[in-house]
């Protein structure tokens, strides 16, 4: 059931036409246009990103960004609906399932585009290390923009929200600092997924470790999701 | 435009609305406070030569470039954030006012009144921010750009408010904020100028006033203030013609 209902859930996003050019455009342009200056951004703020590796991050942010955005809006939107699903005899868990499913699919849709622009641009050293990076950016926000989602019902607040967060990511990830960056850089929620683009882009490998890390954060990232849609799905009577 | 007891109700009721809301208002101090705070300290001074209205050119470091552009990248998001919830709340709510009795007119005062309250206290927050890390050459003309910033990005998050729906309107301006002002315009990149097509951009005059403010004692940057000054009247226009259709038309 739940499966047939992901591809709905889908065409809700996606009724607005406009929503589907800009998830296309979006990446698009952000990683063409982000990537002539990224490398010069980074060097003011002491990071040492050469060229290809300032192009392969701004893949990444670009996915997370709009996964994040889309998370939110899905779960605050879908509140009430969801619950006369669940009611209705769907059960809370399989409409999580079918809205986590759906989230994922624009996720991957979204990550496909950046590294599509990102291949045609600077080329990709690493294409399996990028895909996958740049995919686990795209969940590791999904988790983040749903766990808004539960707390946070006012889309300004959540919109303010989901930046806030975006913005002491980017400003404290491995791209932007030097030196590790101190605690709050280790904390960041894309830290490792941050360390493993930089090293495809820049033609690197990756330690095992960090393979590790990122699937971890990743697949725990979509549990929030999870945990967060079927939170918001359940009845309260 | 007359302010009758109607217009002062709707505009305490909106008011009333933002006060029950103290998250939005944690918010809209926390985002520009720290984005501006810390990007500014994680900036090294390396030097930067950078052109100026009125063709001047001025020698001076990457950390107080970021001091200077910083709070109208993060005054575009917020008010631009702003200008779209508070648009997408008008269509919502307004419409049954105008049902009950109220003018179009009335409600659309109203909202443009929060809307413009929400921007002055970001660039307030923003310009006392931004003084613990940077100090402009002229503190006058350096706040009126930083609240054109804020008035243009408002008015245009309330176009996109009133035209998307809110994921797309979302998407499209901060896209937009940060392409114009965090790129276009500003100095840190490319050779220090911006390109001859980043006027067709609506952060072209604010953003070459706010730098004029910043590095150059004496003002060069008429033009750029004229063009500011008509995308700010122009869109505050377009956004009281949209609102008010939008509320008086469709029940």
């Amino acid at each position: 059931m739940s499966a047939a209902l992901a591809p709905s859930f889908v065409r809700e996003h996606l009724r607005t036409r406009l929503t589907l050019v800009l998830l296309v455009a979006i990446p698009v342009f952000f990683v063409l246009i982000f990537a002539s200056v990224l490398g010069q951004f980074s060097s003011a703020l002491g990071g040492s990103l050469a060229s290809r590796a300032a192009t392969a991050i701004s893949a990444g942010w670009a996915a997370a960004f709009l996964s994040g955005a889309l998370a939110f809006f899905q779960l605050v939107s879908s509140r009430g609906a969801d619950r006369r699903l669940a009611l209705a005899g769907l059960g809370a868990g399989r409409v999580a399932l079918a809205r986590i499913a759906a989230a994922l699919s624009l996720a991957v849709v979204v990550s496909a585009v950046a590294y599509l622009t990102l291949w045609l641009r600077a080329g990709v050293a690493h294409p399996l290390h990028a895909a996958l990076a740049i995919l686990a950016f795209a969940a590791i926000y999904i988790g983040i923009g749903a766990l808004i989602g539960v707390f946070v019902s006012g889309a300004l607040e959540g919109s303010l929200l989901v930046v806030l967060v975006f913005s002491v990511d980017v400003f404290s990830g491995p791209a932007m600092t030097s030196g590790g960056g101190g605690l709050l850089a280790s904390l960041t929620p894309t830290r490792k997924a941050a360390d493993l683009l930089i090293a495809a882009g820049a033609g690197r490998g990756s330690p095992a470790s960090d393979w590790v890390a990122v699937t971890a954060v990743a697949v725990g990232a979509v549990g929030v999701a999870l945990a967060a849609f079927w939170f918001s799905a359940r009845s309260r009577a | 435009m007359i302010v009758n007891p109607r217009t002062l109700a709707a505009t305490e009721m909106a008011f009333r609305d933002q006060r029950r809301r103290p998250l939005l208002l944690l918010l809209l101090v926390i985002v520009p406070a720290y984005t501006i705070t810390y990007s500014i300290a994680i900036t090294l001074a390396t030097p930067r030569r950078i052109g100026l209205p009125g063709d001047q050119v001025v020698l001076t470091t990457m950390k107080e470039l970021h001091g200077a552009v910083m709070a109208g990248n993060a005054i575009a998001f917020v008010a631009a954030l702003c200008g779209v919830f508070v648009m997408q709340a008008a269509l919502a709510g307004d419409r049954r006012l105008v049902i009950a009795g109220f003018r179009p007119g009335e409600t659309v005062i109203a909202r443009l009144i929060v809307l413009a309250a929400a921007t002055i206290l970001v660039v307030a927050v923003s310009m006392a921010v931004t003084a613990a890390s940077f100090t402009p050459a002229a503190w006058s003309r350096f706040l009126a750009a930083a609240l054109l910033i804020g008035l243009i990005y408002a008015a245009l998050g309330a176009l996109a408010g009133a035209l998307l729906d809110k994921l797309a309107a979302t998407y499209v301006m901060l896209f937009l904020a940060l392409t114009d002002l965090g790129i276009v315009q500003n100095p840190m990149f490319g050779s220090g100028t911006p390109r001859w097509w980043a006027a067709l951009l609506p952060g072209y005059g604010p953003g070459r006033t706010i730098v004029d403010g910043a590095f150059s004692p004496v003002f060069h940057a008429w033009s750029a203030l004229a063009i500011g000054l008509g995308w700010a009247a122009a869109l505050t226009v377009a956004v009281s013609w949209v609102l008010r259709r939008a509320v008086g038309t469709r029940a």
